[in-house]
């Protein structure tokens, strides 16, 4: 790639801001390129992200918080300082949070209320938490309701981000009995684009990510049915754990502290619920990729999925399907493992065919007859 | 007889393994593959891609393996494989591609990239698609004996001089010798210094060895142009050798593919074990180092570093015994950037070197290994393969750079202490 000094940083820009920090050209192509990756994007998009984002001016960026414990916040501002993606954090305009900025009262809110005058139909809004749909005063914000926060400010929003569990599916405060009613942000906003990145907490790189896309292409990132970046929550935590081959050898723990515990085997026995959890956590791993729960020895209780709390203990094994009843699994399987057979048969032959027709290269062959 | 689409196309549907369906089902097109690769980097050009070198190839899985590839080859939807599609991907699968490896590294979902490659050419060998100055190189090696053209005369006028120069007597045809020692074409033409550097450390070191006037050729073109039944044919002549002298080991010359077709495809394509072992020059040379053997005085003053061959590094397994072995006798040893199991190919591996229609692509994708050199600041760079070190001769040379190329068993030979 070519060297530019800095990127020509227009004033107001992202670019600008990078410089200002003493950010070089080459560390935030560095940061571009990973999460190019990491989006599952071509290579050759990485270049064009750092111009985009470089020249991108500071997003408004509005973030609520409902029925939270914070940790949401915990995670993304605090796991990854001091590295860019804390900077690229600082650098967009954080119009309103309420736990992390220094006015409160009235001025808080006039800030909320300014950001949305001055950005109207382009800010970005961030919520962590659920809604209780119970009584209002389960929880409100200078004296407001969290419904008519949430109702009030999507209005102009561009698109929402619903981080954490809570506000994408309704988390724990949503769990059995459900005491204030809570229900996620796609629950109640039905208008806007909305980005769910579930987890408690959500990987803080994962937010990043979305952020840079959205910075990129002016758009969301690809989505799955429960409305996660494909690019995150594309596969099980089971299909990339590193502990999956002795699962595949059928090699499990039984206890924490046994012998195949110390050796590092299988946790699903112990109720890993990796199999069934969509996240990136055995990839991108925690705290700048040191570590995921599995690698420090506790199976995964599946945080990132919607009910998590009510899927079942949390060391009881995955060894019965979540759904479908026995005579249709058996029928399914049956069929199944039929068709198997009958395909690996069938391009057994095919390679046989192949293998028979082999006929001896010798020298002479390696060319073309002339015509 | 000639070579013809359908035996291409069939020797496709033959080379699909197991390894490779799930090698194509699970690619989830991150592109970080095209990043590794040493063409892409130097070019930026997408079609260098290495999973797309492999294009054609997919779509005969797809079509004769998958089921849903079936239904639309039986609907009619499938494109199928053509000679003027063979004719494009030529240049992408044998010009554009060394076999190093580093691809297969990188890859996320773990698809060796590289055997996959290395399997296609087989179809496009037996279609007629691999480059013209390949088939040469085979033709010579499977009917005189080796890709240069070279003859057991040439090798015996070489022990000659050998011999005048160290007093050192060459062992030929000796039966029951611990080790069978092979070299490459190169050696024998360009660097006669390997043959007198191993008389001189193997006398030191009191090691029985012997060459074989039926199989001192390492190199297998076969392997290179993607034919297993001429890879057979040509990694037959060292078994046969080696079991006629019954030796316990056979030692691969300082070359890169010779050390994958004798160390780990020769088995396979001989369908059994082989009855004795096969090592590398450096391993060789490291054991003896470990077990006292060799002597050395003095240290190179000069600043050097070291060129990881591809094949013997990266695929092969061999990356300490260098750095042990250089620190004996280096001063000054300096690693460049990458060094190890992801150094940058010389850019001439995979028979590349040997296909004149590459050059122009090859000196470009020489630049990687040039900034790689100059970022160390030295002049002398040593390394464990003859095809490197031409290439990168060829590389240096071409822009002008001022670095001697040597090689690791014959810098090691200077400091021998001799004689007492």
């Amino acid at each position: 790639m070519k060297q530019k000094q800095m990127m020509d940083a227009l004033p107001g820009t992202v670019g600008e801001g990078l410089a200002q920090r003493g950010v070089d050209r080459r560390e935030f192509l560095k940061f571009c390129t990973a999460m190019t990756a990491m989006l599952a994007l071509p290579p050759s998009m990485a270049s064009v992200m750092a111009e985009a984002i470089a020249r991108a001016r500071r997003q408004s960026v509005i973030w609520l918080s409902f029925q939270e414990c914070t940790g949401c916040t915990e995670s993304i501002t605090r796991s990854h300082s001091p590295t860019l993606e804390t900077l690229i954090f600082d650098l967009i305009s954080l119009d309103y949070h309420h736990t992390l900025q220094a006015a409160s009262g009235a001025a808080a809110e006039h800030a909320r209320e300014q950001a949305m005058k001055d950005n109207d139909g382009k800010y970005l809004l961030i919520v962590d938490g659920s809604i209780p749909m119970g009584d209002p005063g389960y929880s409100c914000i200078a004296g407001i309701s969290n419904y008519d926060m949430l109702v009030e400010t999507a209005k102009g929003a561009a698109a929402i981000v619903a981080v954490g569990t809570c506000a994408a599916y309704g988390g724990i405060p949503k769990a059995d009995p459900n005491p204030t009613g809570a229900v996620s942000v796609s629950d109640i906003v039905k208008d806007k684009p909305i980005i769910n990145v579930p987890g408690c907490p959500p990987i803080p790189v994962v937010m990043t990510g979305v952020l840079a896309h959205f910075l990129t292409f002016g758009s969301i990132p690809e989505l799955d049915a429960l409305g996660r970046p494909k690019s995150f929550y594309g596969e099980t935590i089971h299909d990339r754990c590193y502990r999956r081959p002795f699962y595949d050898q059928g090699k499990f723990a039984e206890t924490f502290d046994d012998e195949a515990a110390r050796k590092g085997w299988c946790l699903f026995k112990l109720g890993c619920k990796g199999p069934v959890t969509y996240n990136a956590c055995a990839t991108t791993k925690w705290n700048e990729g040191t570590s995921f729960p599995i690698e420090s020895g506790h199976g995964c209780i599946g945080c990132s999925e919607p009910n998590f709390w009510d899927a079942g203990p949390l060391y009881k094994a995955l060894s019965m399907p979540v759904s479908g009843t026995g005579s249709m699994l058996g029928t399914a399987a049956a069929a199944g493992a039929a068709v198997g057979v009958a395909v690996t048969w069938y391009n057994r032959s095919t390679k046989a065919q192949a293998k028979a027709a082999h006929a001896k290269v010798t020298v002479q062959e390696l060319t073309r007859e002339e015509k | 007889m000639s070579a013809t689409l359908e035996k291409g196309l069939n020797a496709f549907k033959e080379v699909i393994d197991t390894p490779i369906a799930s090698y194509f089902s699970s690619c989830v097109h991150c592109g970080l593959c095209a990043e590794a690769c040493l063409f892409y980097n130097e070019t930026g050009d997408a079609k260098y891609t290495p999973i797309h070198k492999l294009e054609p190839l997919r779509r005969v899985w797809k079509q004769e393996y998958t089921l849903l590839g079936r239904l639309g080859k039986l609907l009619g939807l499938a494109k199928p494989v053509t000679d003027a599609e063979l004719t494009e991907w030529e240049p992408l699968v044998y010009d554009s591609c060394t076999m190093c490896g580093r691809c297969s590294m990188v890859c996320p979902v773990g698809n060796d990239i590289t055997y996959m490659i290395r399997k296609m050419r087989e179809g496009m060998s037996a279609s007629g698609h691999a480059p013209e100055d390949m088939k040469g190189a085979t033709k010579r090696a499977v009917e005189i004996g080796s890709p240069m053209g070279i003859k057991w005369p040439a090798v015996q006028a070489q022990i000659k001089h050998v011999q005048a120069e160290t007093g050192i007597e060459v062992p030929v045809d000796v039966q029951g010798a611990d080790y069978l020692v092979l070299m490459s074409s190169m050696e024998i033409i360009n660097f006669p210094e390997y043959l007198s550097a191993i008389s001189r450390i193997f006398k030191q070191a009191g090691v029985s060895w012997t060459l074989a006037p039926d199989a001192f050729e390492a190199t297998n073109s076969g392997i290179q142009i993607g034919a297993s039944d001429l890879a057979r044919e040509i990694v037959s002549r060292i078994v046969v050798a080696a079991e006629r002298l019954k030796v316990k080991c056979v030692i691969s010359p300082e070359c890169g593919h010779a050390f994958t077709a004798i160390r780990w495809e020769g088995p396979n394509l001989m369908g059994k074990p082989f009855g004795f072992e096969v090592k590398h020059i450096l391993e060789v040379l490291d054991e003896l180092r470990l077990a006292g053997k060799i002597k050395t005085r003095g240290k190179d003053k000069r600043p050097l570093t070291y060129h990881d061959p591809c094949q013997i590094t990266r695929r092969g397994g061999v990356v300490e015994q260098p750095r042990h072995l250089l620190g004996e006798i280096a001063e000054d040893f300096r690693e460049m950037p990458d060094a190890g199991v992801m150094n940058w190919c010389c850019g001439g591996g995979g028979g590349v070197s040997a296909n004149s229609r590459a050059e122009p692509l090859r000196l470009e994708a020489f630049k990687v290994k040039k900034r790689q050199i100059e970022s160390t600041g030295v002049h002398t760079l040593i390394t464990a393969c003859a095809n490197c070190r031409i290439v990168m001769e060829e590389g240096l040379e071409h822009y002008h750079m001022k670095v001697e190329v040597l090689g690791l068993t014959e810098l090691l030979a200077e400091y021998l202490v001799e004689g007492e």
